[in-house]
């Protein structure tokens, strides 16, 4: 094969390549033009943000070759089976489906960790005002938290660092994170939130402190901006009761009456129809056996 | 010298030109004259070691450690170079990244490619009864079921072509790093021409454009020039661009709207002549990658 002419002559002709350092000095000097090859012509993805395709059935040497990755024999082989077919017997995931309450459970309540150290740090770069309650609001809009799921779990990693009062309405609270805030001389109150209430009070829809069963306190007024939604209140006999209980600083805890417990089933002890009704028997029966 | 002021640029946030003359494209520096003062306003940091319990210190994001860039404001189509203006290095002056441009010019392609309307007609499409056009056994012929069959002629297409959306997606902040990039391309190696305004010529002649362009070495000689006018310029665009019959090939240029233009324009011909309204649109159009809002519940 003769050599090709083309590539004979660029072994003949000099290649005249400027050197990078002086030439941009003389450039207005001399009126050269330099011309490269074009911008466009020479744009390329990085080589790592591209995948060969693997190509199937195309000889042993590719690796997927002789069965191209499909096996031997049967439907799996010639065609599609259904997701999840099982051979005809009942499912695999109607067998063993989600149950419990585990990571993959449809009744875990997936709880977003927040440590005080970093909601004063927020406070400290001016993103929190603490002179204004701290609500899920506040936080994640000055992205103290993202990716909320069902709510946010105040922890106490930090405590010592926390030097604001605060006043903070979370979904939950740790006993030590409590602890640490009243003693810094803030409060805590813990409230029911649902995913879609979060949502709700983000585009400005639903009060962010607020419910229908809520406490108002002596002097303060309800806020009287119309919200397009209610927030809710829990129904749930686990949330009511974790809001019934004062040791959560519960927003319900002041429907428990004084000495009782929050649980909606146990009965404070004492305090039962039963109790009541021996402790008047008993009373009356002293009074029939009297003598004098 | 030069890290020694870079560093105290950042630190007290002062943009210094100085540091950036040192390092500058020196065919810059040929047109623009080395300043020997700061030309934006010294500011000190609030120094606070008392902690007050709120003081919302960072309202932004501290600008990048490094200055900014010149560019001279010329006039059109004099070019008479009227003053200089400055540019931040995350809009001017960032480095080249081929694989931001292409990926950005990729997608413009498949845009433009759009909606593909080709179509046929699979079988359950095709007007015509599902009958079964002759019995299972007995004829002596091929087993055969409706008139539509995509094997029988009139039948339906298999496997034809259906309309289809060829356009694809880029981030965002992605496609407009690839703006300013194609931008800082550009002004790094001289070609980017900020002029104050592009008024309408008076006379549609395109010779006189022709000279202009010519003039100026803009023209077909050296390498077409693409010029961006904030809005159409009838005679502007007639004279530069052809007439009906060659619309949008100029032979020594194009010149478009600024609404038209895209990453591909900047990159396609030998320099972009831009208005400077029309830059600072394009700049703080394609920032959103810059977004130096802290974000906070504080209202300020």
């Amino acid at each position: 094969m003769p050599p090709r002419l083309f590539n004979l002559f660029r072994v003949s002709q000099p290649i005249v390549r400027p050197a990078t350092e002086i030439s941009p000095f003389l450039a207005p000097c001399l009126c050269t033009q330099q011309r490269d090859a074009h911008i466009l012509a020479s744009l390329a993805d990085n080589p790592s943000a591209l995948h060969k395709r693997i190509r199937r059935g195309r000889g042993p040497s590719s690796g997927k070759g002789k069965t191209s990755g499909r096996g031997h024999k049967g439907q799996k082989q010639h065609g599609k089976v259904p997701r999840g077919f099982n051979g005809g017997q009942t499912k695999d995931e109607v067998v063993h489906g989600k149950r419990g309450d585990h990571k993959f459970s449809n009744f875990s309540v997936d709880m977003k960790p927040l440590n005080l150290y970093k909601v004063q740090d927020w406070i400290d770069q001016g993103r929190l005002d603490p002179s204004k309650p701290i609500t899920i609001k506040e936080l994640r809009q000055s992205r103290c938290i993202t990716n909320v799921k069902d709510g946010v779990k105040l922890l106490a990693k930090g405590s010592e660092e926390l030097k604001s009062p605060l006043h903070v309405v979370i979904s939950r609270a740790s006993a030590k994170a409590i602890t640490a805030i009243e003693a810094a001389g803030g409060s805590v109150t813990t409230r029911y939130y649902t995913p879609f209430a979060m949502r709700r009070i983000m585009q400005g829809k639903m009060d962010p402190i607020n419910s229908l069963q809520s406490q108002i306190k002596q002097g303060e007024e309800i806020a009287r901006k119309s919200f397009y939604n209610r927030l809710p209140d829990p129904t749930s006999r686990k949330d009511i009761e974790y809001y019934r209980d004062p040791a959560h600083r519960g927003y319900l805890s002041h429907l428990v009456p004084e000495g009782h417990g929050p649980s909606l089933f146990f009965k404070t002890p004492g305090t039962g129809k039963m109790a009541l009704r021996k402790g008047s028997k008993s009373k009356a029966a002293a009074g029939d056996n009297r003598i004098w | 010298m030069a890290t020694n002021s870079l560093r105290s640029s950042g630190n007290s946030f002062k943009r210094s030109v100085t540091a950036f003359t040192t390092t500058r494209d020196p065919l810059l520096q040929c047109l623009a004259p080395r300043l020997s003062r700061s030309m934006a306003t010294e500011v000190q940091l609030p120094q606070s070691e008392v902690y007050s319990p709120f003081t919302p210190t960072i309202l932004r994001r501290p600008p990048p450690p490094v200055p900014n860039v010149l560019a001279t404001v010329y006039s059109f189509p004099h070019m008479e170079p009227l003053r200089f203006t400055e540019y931040p290095a995350n809009q001017l002056h960032l480095p080249l990244r081929r694989d931001i441009l292409q990926r950005a010019v990729v997608y413009e392609a498949d845009g433009h490619r759009g909606m593909r309307t080709a179509n046929t007609k699979w079988r359950s499409e095709v007007h015509g009864s599902s009958r079964k056009i002759r019995p299972q056994k007995g004829t002596g012929r091929a087993r055969l079921g409706d008139k539509k069959s995509p094997m029988l002629r009139g039948g339906g297409v298999a496997f034809g072509p259906k309309p289809r959306d060829m356009s694809t997606k880029l981030p965002r902040k992605i496609y407009d790093l690839a703006w300013r990039t194609a931008l800082s391309y550009r002004y790094r190696r001289g070609e980017l021409i900020v002029v104050q305004k592009i008024a309408d010529i008076e006379n549609e002649d395109s010779r006189w454009m022709e000279q202009i362009m010519q003039w100026n070495h803009w023209g077909k000689e050296d390498g077409r020039s693409l010029i961006v006018s904030r809005r159409v310029m009838p005679k502007l665009y007639e004279a530069l661009n052809g007439g009906k019959e060659q619309p949008g090939c100029g032979r020594h240029g194009i010149v478009k709207e600024e609404a038209d233009i895209d990453v591909k324009d900047l990159l396609e011909l030998g320099r972009v002549v831009i208005e400077k309204r029309s830059l600072d649109a394009i700049l703080r159009e394609h920032s959103s990658d810059l977004n130096r809002r802290v974000p906070s519940a504080v209202r300020r």
